[in-house]
C-alpha cells in the first residue's frame, strides 16, 4: 500500500497539532486592534496546579500561571 | 452557503452537503445568507459537516475581519520572514513558517 501521505511541515519538525493550533491562535490574537486585543490576551492566560506522582501518591503540588510567552 | 478555508482549498458548503470532516488552515470563513455576507478569520481548526445539513466550525480563535489591525499584520509578516532566514533548528524553521503562513493569510483576508 502507499506510504503515509506527506505530513505537514510542522509535524515533520516534531510539533503536535495542538501546539501548531495554539501558535496560530496566539499569532492571530497579537494582530488584533486594541479593545479586542486585551480581551484576547486574557483568553491566553493559564493557571494550573501540577504535581508529580510517585508510588501512587502525589508529591507537593506547584501552582503555575504561565504567561502567553511561556 | 458557507465557504471554509480547508487545508485542501476553499470549500463551499450548502445544505445537503455530504457529511465531511475537514481540517482548516488559517483563513477567511464567509457566511452567505441571502444578500448578506459575514466574514471571520479563523486561526486553524476543523469543520464537521453533518448529514442533517448542520455544520460545526471548531477554531481556537475566530475574529470578525474588522478586528484585525493591518499594521500589526505587516510587522508580523516582516518579522517572521526574517526569523525564517535566521532559523537553524527544524523547530525554529517550522515556527517561522507558521508565522509567515498565518500573517500572509491575515494579509490576504484584509486585502482580498
Amino acid at each position: 500500500m502507499a506510504s503515509n501521505a506527506a505530513v505537514p511541515f510542522w509535524r515533520a519538525a516534531g510539533m503536535t497539532y495542538i501546539t501548531y493550533s495554539n501558535i496560530c491562535a496566539n499569532l492571530v490574537r497579537n494582530c488584533l486592534k486594541e479593545p479586542y486585543k486585551a480581551e484576547a490576551l486574557s483568553r491566553e492566560k493559564v493557571h494550573f496546579s501540577i504535581s508529580k506522582w510517585t508510588d501512587g501518591k502525589p508529591e507537593k503540588a506547584t501552582l503555575r500561571s504561565d504567561s502567553p510567552d511561556e | 452557503m458557507v465557504i471554509v478555508p480547508a487545508t485542501t482549498g476553499q470549500m463551499g458548503v450548502l445544505p445537503g452537503h455530504v457529511a465531511t470532516i475537514a481540517e482548516l488552515k488559517p483563513g477567511v470563513l464567509s457566511v452567505h445568507e441571502g444578500n448578506e455576507t459575514t466574514k471571520y478569520f479563523v486561526s486553524s481548526g476543523f469543520v464537521f459537516i453533518h448529514a442533517n445539513s448542520f455544520a460545526d466550525i471548531i477554531a481556537v480563535e475566530a475574529v470578525p475581519l474588522d478586528q484585525i489591525d493591518a499594521n500589526l499584520v505587516q510587522k508580523g509578516l516582516v518579522e517572521f520572514t526574517q526569523k525564517l532566514s535566521s532559523a537553524t533548528t527544524d523547530l525554529e524553521k517550522a515556527e517561522a513558517q507558521i508565522g509567515i503562513d498565518v500573517h500572509s493569510a491575515l494579509n490576504s483576508a484584509l486585502t482580498g
